[in-house]
């Protein structure tokens, strides 16, 4: 839509519009700012990784379509593979350094993020990839007479359907349990006989997966290119610091807000799209630094 | 109590004897090599300032190279000013934003000091694609020419020149850090580093020290930078980018971090896999990366660290530590 | 009366509807060695903590040498002349007690922030440092790793960089804990023959009241944040609510 389109709109058309593309917004961020939550959750360690996870996923959901025609094999397998990567990464190198202080995991899961980074840059070239959506899910609806991409509607329901699912699963199943009693007190879990590193390595791959389905999902929207991973892992950085490191609620929260953000200041300033995320994570980060709902950063 | 010890002095003296009497021995290309190990050294070493003697690691240091780089290019590229003036006011500029930086991003500690030095780099790197009429945007500045000095002094316009003013910058900032660390200030900084509650409790205002450590450490980056950009004859986005950060920290790391020498050490290990690996397969910054991986579960000391320690088991074979 | 060295006054911390520290106000002369005792989550060391400006107050004031110090950063007050321990040992484990002490010294050198050279700096702050040192009689340990250290000697090492720093206001925050009953004998002796020597005015936090009355000129009493007794040593043991607060009285 050109700015005379938008200004031609009504305001109530305008906030819809706004609206839907600050939902479908949120709900890739949520998917970026869940997975890095929940493995600081359990882990107590940022994954710097989590933005060219999430670059690696689109990339992949691009192959995918490509050899095999099915966005929504893409959707399932890309998710799989980098949290397979993940998990692989945790038992073979995170592993070791449990009794190592911080700033090592830090550095090593910045080592994963070059290593991945450059592993992109190889497999498939420097330049931007376009990743056609399925069929089913392009084209526009229209209400009030104005067009709503269809995809955009999609991720809405999709992130609404996946947080309930993992809303879900944390609190009503037993893996969530342990999920949740593993971030709260690991050593009371390893007393009660449960494998805490395998917990571990599992919420990693899911953090890592969670990550990848958002790339995946955000391809093609904005397709897949270099610029992704830092961008990527500065939003879910950010996210996860409004919602509270450790808090799912908060994450939610935290995408919904920085989606807004992003999409209603990007309508009014263009230009300082960037600067504003700068200063809403400077604003957090001094004001308060353990997040909105979290625990201990 | 041991006698000081003459052959570190000695070894240094003898290198730099050798980097005086490189252009005469060496051929062109491997001249050019030199000086973009020289350039790059100081930006790493200027890194290790921040991470190895303060703690306060980076993931944006390509500010620092990027902001120096463009500003000594528009000098040249814009003004009649000799080249040293240039580079030294583009570094001294880069000090400047840093300032700001550093007071920004010690709001936070820790990760989050971490993560806003990257958000800072990322936003001069959108700026530099969108302030196109300074920055050029995405093709960057071209044609950065190597001016001649002052008083018409045409040495630097030559490679060889260049080559000796690089060096020059390379070991006055190195004696100048050196400086820093053995002074008071510097044992603040180590008292930051392990255990910065204590050091504020003891009357420091660890903040301002903070700040300062990270001015001069982006100055110096600036300084690389700003060196950069006529030796290129370039200056673009790509060294506003994140990988270029990353591999300077890994250089800090590798080389051996919280010992000057070792970042310079890092850039040359850098440089080597960059030209020697990469006629064999382009897969090589990524194995780069794994040995940075490598080293960090293995020898956090770092190449440079790792020697220190051979020698110094080598001077003491009965076991005795010193304090 | 002369004036007292410190001054606290109505001194209040809440944390929401808790309270941790509850109007307390005391006068603490110089020269004088002042013991502040309560049982568990008295206040204690929360009160250590609103006079050295590591957590500010919610109301009251405190004065020191008859300036304001209320809001001041910790660094800050550190240079108005008060050095502090902490409960829990907090040192740099890898530098040697002499640099520890060393660097507690620089810190009220008035150019503690030379970025060269700085030889005077560090000669005075090594006399002072090793003076310090020898004060508490860690003068054997003086080139060994502080993370080394006996977990007694490290406490005496707390002391000893406060110290290093001459202050006018010695705070000790337990400095027993966690010794074993003869390291707690021994810390005991080093400290009250550097206190009768230093004749330097000490607030003491303590637990152990063996070490209390034999260091303290006088004790200060709280139970649940106030103030419920402050007075000479045999006083205060016969006090009728200090036993009370101390032995009896489930709440």
């Amino acid at each position: 839509m050109t700015p005379r389109d938008l200004a031609r709109m009504s305001t109530l058309a305008l906030l819809l519009t706004q609206g839907v593309n600050a939902l479908s917004q949120a709900a890739l961020l949520f998917f970026l700012g869940v997975g890095l939550t929940l493995i600081f959750g359990i882990m107590r360690i940022v994954n710097f990784a989590h933005g060219t996870l999430y670059m690696l996923g689109a990339f992949i959901g691009y192959s995918l379509v490509r050899y095999t025609g099915s966005y929504w094999l893409a959707l399932v397998l890309a998710p799989l593979t980098v949290g397979a990567i993940g998990t692989a990464f945790e038992l073979g190198i995170l592993r070791r350094l449990y009794r190592r202080d911080a700033h090592a995991f830090l550095m090593v899961t910045f080592g994963l993020a070059l290593v991945t980074g450059e592993a992109v840059r190889l497999l498939w070239g420097s330049d931007a990839l376009q990743v056609p959506p399925p069929a089913l899910l392009s084209g526009v609806v229209f209400l009030m007479d104005e067009p709503f991409p269809v995809y955009r509607l999609f991720l809405m329901s999709f992130g609404i359907v996946v947080a309930i699912a993992i809303w879900q699963l944390l609190e009503r199943t037993r893996l969530g349990l342990l999920i949740r009693a593993t971030s709260q007190n690991a050593e009371m879990v390893h007393a009660l006989g449960v494998d805490v590193k395998l917990v571990r390595s599992g919420v990693f791959g899911i953090g890592c997966g969670l990550a990848a389905l958002g790339g995946v999902l955000a391809a093609p929207l904005v397709t897949a290119a270099h610029g992704m991973a830092a961008t990527a892992v500065i939003d879910a950085f950010v996210i996860v610091i409004i919602g509270g490191m450790g808090s799912f609620l908060g994450s939610l929260i935290g995408a919904l807000l920085v989606a807004f953000v992003q999409v209603f200041g990007n309508y009014y300033l263009p230009d300082f799209a960037l600067a504003f995320m700068y200063l809403v994570m400077l604003l957090v980060l001094v004001v308060r630094p353990g997040g909105l709902l979290g625990k201990e950063a | 109590m041991q006698k000081p010890n003459p052959l570190p002095a000695l070894g240094g003296l003898a290198v730099v004897c050798l980097l005086i009497a490189a252009p005469f021995g060496l051929p062109v290309f491997a001249m050019t090599l030199l000086t973009e190990l020289v350039i790059l050294g100081l930006f790493a070493m200027s890194l290790d300032l921040m991470v190895g003697y303060a703690n306060l690691v980076s993931f944006g240091h390509a500010a620092a190279y990027g902001l120096g780089a463009y500003a000594s290019g528009y000098m040249l590229l814009n003004s009649s000013m000799p080249l040293p003036v240039v580079v030294l006011l583009a570094a001294l500029l880069t000090g400047g934003v840093a300032i700001g930086v550093g007071w920004v991003c010690t709001l936070a500690t820790g990760v989050s000091f971490s993560m806003l030095t990257l958000a800072f780099a990322q936003l001069l790197y959108a700026i530099a694609f969108k302030w196109t009429s300074v920055t050029g945007g995405s093709d960057g500045l071209a044609g950065i020419p190597r001016r001649a000095g002052p008083f018409s002094i045409t040495i630097f316009t030559s490679k060889t020149g260049f080559y000796y003013f690089a060096l020059t910058c390379l070991i006055g900032a190195y004696f100048m850090c050196r400086a820093l660390v053995r002074s008071p200030f510097g044992l603040v900084l180590r008292g930051i580093r392990e255990n910065e509650a204590k050091t504020l409790v003891l009357g420091y205002n660890t903040r301002l020290y903070k700040i300062t450590v990270i001015a001069i450490a982006y100055a110096l980056g600036g300084l690389a930078g700003a060196l950069y950009a006529p030796f290129a004859g370039f200056a673009n986005t790509e060294l506003l980018f994140w990988l270029l950060s990353g591999q300077a920290l890994i250089m800090v790391i590798v080389g051996g971090q919280g010992t000057l020498i070792g970042p310079i050490l890092g850039a040359a290990f850098f440089m080597l896999l960059e030209h020697q690996l990469s006629s064999y397969t382009e897969a090589w910054a990524l194995f780069f990366g794994l040995i940075f991986i490598a080293f960090v579960l293995f020898a956090p000391e770092g190449i440079w660290g790792l020697a220190r320690r051979a020698f110094a088991r080598a001077r003491a074979p009965t076991g005795a530590r010193h304090g | 009366m002369a004036e007292a060295l410190l001054e606290v006054d109505d001194l209040t911390k809440r944390y929401g509807a808790l309270v941790a520290v509850d109007g307390v106000s005391m006068h603490v002369q110089k020269g004088e060695v002042r013991a502040v005792i309560g049982p568990n989550g008295a206040g204690k060391t929360t009160l250590f903590h609103l006079i050295t400006g590591v957590v500010p107050p919610t109301s009251g004031s405190v004065r020191f040498s008859g300036s304001e110090i209320t809001r001041l950063a910790p660094h800050a007050i550190c240079q108005r002349g008060l050095s502090r321990t902490f409960q829990l040992t907090s040192l740099f484990p890898r530098m040697s007690a002499r640099e520890n002490a060393m660097l507690a010294a620089q810190g009220r050198h008035r150019r503690r922030w030379m970025p060269f050279g700085g030889t005077d700096v560090f000669a005075s702050a090594r006399a002072a440092g090793e003076d310090a040192l020898e004060q508490l009689g860690l003068s054997h340990v003086a080139d060994r790793p502080a993370g080394l250290l006996s977990h007694g000697d490290q406490r005496l090492l707390e002391v000893a960089m406060a110290m290093a720093q001459h202050p006018e206001l010695l705070l000790l925050d337990e400095p027993t804990q966690g010794l074993s009953v003869e390291e707690t004998a021994q810390a005991v002796e080093t400290l009250a023959q550097f206190l009768d020597k230093a004749r330097i005015t000490v607030l003491l936090v303590e637990h152990d009241m063996e070490v209390v009355f034999r260091l303290a000129h006088r004790i200060t009493v709280l139970h649940r944040g106030a103030v419920i007794a402050d007075d000479v040593p045999e006083a205060v043991k016969a006090n009728a609510r200090v036993q009370e607060a101390y032995l009896g009285g489930i709440e």
